[in-house]
């Protein structure tokens, strides 16, 4: 008995190893806006490349309560999920030779070992996000590891200072800096010299491009030691809401456009960087 | 008892004709016997008892017969015809070793030469000189005379025996030379005595009579016998010394194995010797460090009681190319491998990676990196896509094809593609991909033929199941896949690689060709699947990685580690190391040791890689003190390759640097270095060749003798065919033997009838 019992935990601590080890299958979660999006025909189909969607622990408020103030609580990281993600998806298969999958993985930072299968993350509402050291430890390790992490829609002031309380845990000296419009990031497919703020659904009832203090659009990065962007920084936009609304008429092309066009450089950048 | 019983010694039957001196014919003899043993058959017969039956009969008649025989044998007059030296009328000449192996001490303290002279000193050159003329010799790498044995004194830095008997044979046409007396321990250092010498040796039939000294075997030494290590190669590779080498009197024990440069070790690991006289191949791993030319010491750590400690290095030359590679890797689909591909050689300096990556359905993005460094050196290059032309092509050392379909490239640009590898010699990987391989149309193309599988003809090969990645026995040991020294510790080292994502079949390997990696699904079944394939085709190299998903890892291992990254730079350093230029200079010994000759050899290409026949090409040599330009001449068999031979005055390293014109048009140059040392021959094989010194006497009518018995030379020396010599007839029908056997036949039969009790 006492022997099965041991051969029992050898076993399922190996089990337990193998899957920390492996991926972790898809999972459809509910989210903010979408509480029951329908999966495409082909969602199981494997493929090269999908784009990860960063799972984090958000703060509730960081703004006072007010008019024009909108803040979704817990689940911040699914704002615009999955819709986002499998337009996004559509447009990149549509658009280049990368051989992508039909929707995203939802990943978070738990210590195991999957978030490394999936070197590209993206973080939405970053100003909300709320990293524990050891959620920055592997952050920090999957990006020197060759992981690219892409983050958007967060806008002014106070988000950004929530965002880089978060990112000075991955990098505490690392400089974030402007990116140069002759940086490669923004030649791999199309020239985007000339870039524009890219808002949200909210501009379509506002007609106004920025939220709270965020007027100008950054775009920001943090390279590693050999001169690659690790770190894709879209501070006062919202790429986000432009793919996930392309769809829609009432969403102005040129924004939907230019999200598009940002999204397969920053990815093909990734590919070959 | 020899000569008691044979009367004469051995020598002068071995140098004899056998003759019947009576003058009557031999067939008489044989009928005689027959007419004797009729008679007495008949006489037996009939004069034996009742107890004696016929078997006994017969051995009776056959014992008379046989004594009958005898008898008969020796009225006919059995004799030897032997030539021998008219005394004070030949000369006879004396060789004495005078190499380095002659200063070693044996057993008693005594060294060789000493030895030597205190034989001849001890009575034989006085019994030599009693008969001949003498004439004394000492050799090492050549011959010399010399009128005082007190001129030997071992310091010759090589031993050339067969070209030191040439000599004397030369001196033979004009003078009598009627024997030589060779004193050595037989340890040539010129791959030993040619068939040309011995058969000049035999037409002149002088007999050459060896004495050897020193002991055929060690006790307690251990010999390096030979040191493979690549001529050239490109800065901060992983090189393989590969050591032979041989031990007596250590068996089991453990001694250090290093290879250094200019007394600094590179590496060196601990080897446990087998065997007293197995010989054992070792190897270690170093890195060839910076461009130049470097001086490879491999030493074995000398043993406590070691007899002979300078024969524990080998050196050996490696020319660290300072040439940059310049590899083009053509991807067919922006993927995981290609990003995590590039940055796996960001850090190799010596690489100059120039990637085309199919972004679009039409857009095609470059990259160019060489070392860290990114960028365009030249913004126009390739910028209307994959090379069409053979220079543009060939430009490049090696090709590497990730996920792109055969017909994205024309059937011309395929066969260039197959012409780069067999004719220009460059290295190309193909990885494994949706559209690589079978699924990408590759089977119906020339490429197909220098593909190291066997293309399967089914569409699917490329699947995206997770395998794990095993290295097999060629692996083990293949510097392309070898992650750690030790080779058992790398079969380990990959079994804990993290699983690839992917696989294509690829196929069965072709003959000739070497699998390194096995893909083994986890979707089980229990195959192996091979992963990692390599062959050579034509003057080049060709492998194929059939995966898309060893990015994992460097993604699913900590940051530190550094597998991926030495994966990589190991298997594109292969692909391109060996490539050759327009012009590709060489040498086969690249380190001459005791001896000044060298040969230099240039391979000359234009600028399509074909053979240029018609180049005028020079060598010109640098050393110390010396410089000189060699014009180099077309080798009647090779097209495109030239040689010439240069004498190299002194010990030193030598820098050669080859240059090829077709009129004023320059086709290319190259450099490579040799290097000549002097004392180092002798250091090697000093036990005594006792093989070499029988071989010779016995081939030419000597004889060889140990120093002990050495004192019957003297008798000995006097047959010999050559010289001036007299025809002498030696009697045999009154040998003691003959008379022996009479006894022996008359005993036998009185003996037998007494057991019969027949008397």
């Amino acid at each position: 008995m006492r022997l099965r019992a041991v051969l029992v935990a050898i076993v399922t601590l190996l089990g337990a190893w193998g899957i920390l080890r492996a991926q972790k299958p898809f999972v459809s979660y509910p989210g903010v806006e979408y509480e029951d999006f329908p999966l495409p025909p082909d969602y199981q189909r494997t493929a090269e490349f999908t784009r990860a969607r960063l799972m984090y622990t958000a703060y509730l408020h960081v703004h006072p309560p007010g008019p024009g103030v909108y803040e979704n609580g817990p689940r911040s990281w699914t704002i615009d999920y999955p819709r986002s993600d499998r337009h996004l998806l559509a447009g990149i298969a549509r658009l280049t030779r990368i051989d992508t999958r039909s929707v995203e993985q939802s990943v978070e930072l738990d210590n195991s070992d999957d978030v490394y299968n999936w070197p590209m993350l993206y973080g939405v509402e970053v100003g909300h996000w709320n990293l524990n050291e050891e959620e920055a430890a592997q952050m920090r390790e999957f990006l020197l590891r060759g992981g690219f992490f892409m983050c958007d829609d967060f806008h002014g002031t106070v988000e950004w200072n929530i965002f880089m309380a978060g990112m000075r845990k991955v990098f505490p000296d690392r400089p974030v800096v402007d990116l140069d419009s002759k940086d490669p990031i923004f030649h791999t497919v199309y020239d985007l010299d000339d870039r524009i703020q890219v808002p949200g659904m909210q501009y379509v009832y506002s007609h106004i491009t920025y939220e709270y203090d965020g007027f100008q659009p950054k775009w920001r990065g943090i390279y590693d030691d050999h001169g690659r962007l690790m770190v894709a920084i879209c501070h006062n936009m919202d790429l986000g809401d432009a793919w996930e609304n392309s769809d829609d008429p009432k969403y102005p092309e040129k924004y939907a456009a230019l999200a598009y066009r940002i999204a397969v450089n920053y990815v093909i950048y990734d590919l070959s960087h | 008892m020899f000569e008691f019983l044979f009367k004469y010694p051995s020598t002068v039957f071995h140098q004899g004709t056998f003759l019947l001196a009576s003058g009557w014919p031999l067939w008489l003899l044989v009928l005689g016997v027959i007419a004797v043993g009729g008679a007495l058959g008949v006489l037996v017969l009939r004069k034996r008892s009742a107890r004696m039956g016929n078997i006994k009969a017969g051995m009776v008649w056959l014992l008379q017969t046989a004594l009958a025989a005898v008898v008969l044998f020796m009225l006919w007059h059995p004799a030897l015809s032997v030539a021998t030296l008219k005394p004070q009328q030949n000369i006879v000449a004396v060789v004495v070793d005078d190499s380095a192996s002659m200063s070693v001490a044996d057993e008693g303290g005594a060294t060789r030469r000493d030895r030597a002279n205190a034989l001849l000193n001890g009575g034989l050159l006085q019994s030599l000189a009693d008969k001949f003329q003498v004439r004394l010799y000492r050799l090492s790498d050549h011959l010399e005379r010399i009128e005082k044995l007190d001129q030997v004194t071992a310091q010759g830095t090589a031993t050339h025996i067969g070209e030191s008997l040439k000599q004397v044979v030369a001196d033979a046409n004009s003078l009598p030379i009627g024997a030589v007396v060779l004193l050595s321990d037989g340890a040539d250092n010129s791959g030993g005595i040619d068939l040309e010498t011995i058969s000049e040796i035999r037409r002149q039939r002088i007999p050459v009579h060896t004495v050897g000294f020193g002991r055929e075997k060690m006790s307690k030494d251990i010999e390096i016998t030979g040191a493979d290590i690549p001529a050239r190669t490109l800065p901060d590779s992983r090189l393989e010394a590969v050591v032979n080498f041989h031990q007596q009197g250590y068996s089991g024990q453990k001694v250090k194995l290093t290879v250094r440069d200019g007394g600094k070790i590179l590496a060196g690991r601990d080897v446990t010797l087998k065997g007293d006289g197995v010989q054992q191949t070792e190897s270690v791993l170093f890195n060839a460090g910076p461009a130049g030319v470097k001086t490879i010491d491999v030493v074995v750590d000398t043993l406590q009681g070691e007899e002979n400690t300078r024969n524990n290095k080998v050196t050996r030359l490696v020319n660290v190319d300072s040439r940059k590679p310049r590899i083009l890797y053509l991807e067919g689909e922006p993927r995981w491998e290609f990003k995590f591909l590039r940055r796996a050689v960001e850090d190799d300096r010596m690489i100059d990676l120039f990637t085309m990556l199919r972004t679009t359905q039409n857009k095609i993005y470059r990259q160019e990196q060489i070392g860290s460094q990114q960028g365009l050196t030249n913004p126009k290059e390739l910028e209307n896509g994959y090379p069409t032309k053979v220079e543009d092509l060939f430009g490049f050392d090696g090709l590497i094809f990730g996920s792109v379909d055969a017909p994205y490239l024309t059937p011309q640009q395929q066969e260039l593609v197959k012409n780069f590898v067999d004719r220009r010699g460059g290295g190309v990987l193909f990885l494994g991909g949706r559209d690589s391989l079978a699924d990408g149309g590759w089977v119906k193309t020339p490429v197909n033929e220098m593909l190291p599988t066997v293309l399967p003809e089914k569409k699917n090969s490329f699947v995206r199941v997770g395998a794990n990645v095993e290295v097999t026995a060629a692996g083990r040991d293949s510097l392309i896949t070898r992650l750690e020294e030790d080779p058992g510790k790398n079969v380990e080292r990959w079994k804990k690689m993290p699983y690839i994502m992917n696989f294509q079949d690829a196929g069965q390997p072709k003959p000739g060709a070497t699998v390194l990696l096995d893909a083994i699904p986890m979707s089980g079944g229990g195959g192996r699947i091979p992963l990692l394939v390599t062959q050579p085709f034509g003057r080049g190299r060709v492998a194929i990685f059939a995966t898309g998903g060893s990015w994992r890892w460097q993604m699913l291992q900590p940051v530190s580690d550094k597998t991926h990254e030495m994966f990589y730079t190991q298997l594109l350093r292969w692909l391109v190391n060996d490539t050759p230029r327009h012009v590709t200079g060489s040498t086969p010994k690249s380190l001459l040791a005791d001896e000044s000759n060298v040969k230099l050899r240039a391979d000359v290409r234009d600028k399509n890689y074909l053979p240029a026949s018609d180049a005028t090409v020079e060598a010109h040599v640098e050393g110390d003190g010396v410089s000189e330009t060699i014009t180099m001449t077309p080798e009647p068999l090779e097209q495109g390759v030239y040689g010439a031979q240069w004498t190299a005055p002194k010990v030193g390293s030598y820098l050669v640097e080859v240059s090829a014109k077709r009129g004023e048009e320059e086709i290319g140059t190259d450099a490579f270095t040799f290097r000549r040392e002097d004392g180092v021959a002798e250091n090697f094989h000093v036990e005594q060749n006792r093989e070499l010194l029988q071989k010779l006497s016995s081939e030419t009518g000597g004889r060889y003798y140990r120093p002990d018995d050495a004192n019957k030379l003297g008798r000995d020396i006097n047959y010999s065919e050559a010289g001036i010599t007299v025809r002498e007839t030696r009697d045999l029908w009154d040998m003691p033997a003959l008379f022996a056997l009479l006894i022996l036949l008359r005993s036998a039969e009185w003996v037998l009838r007494r057991k019969w009790g027949v008397i």
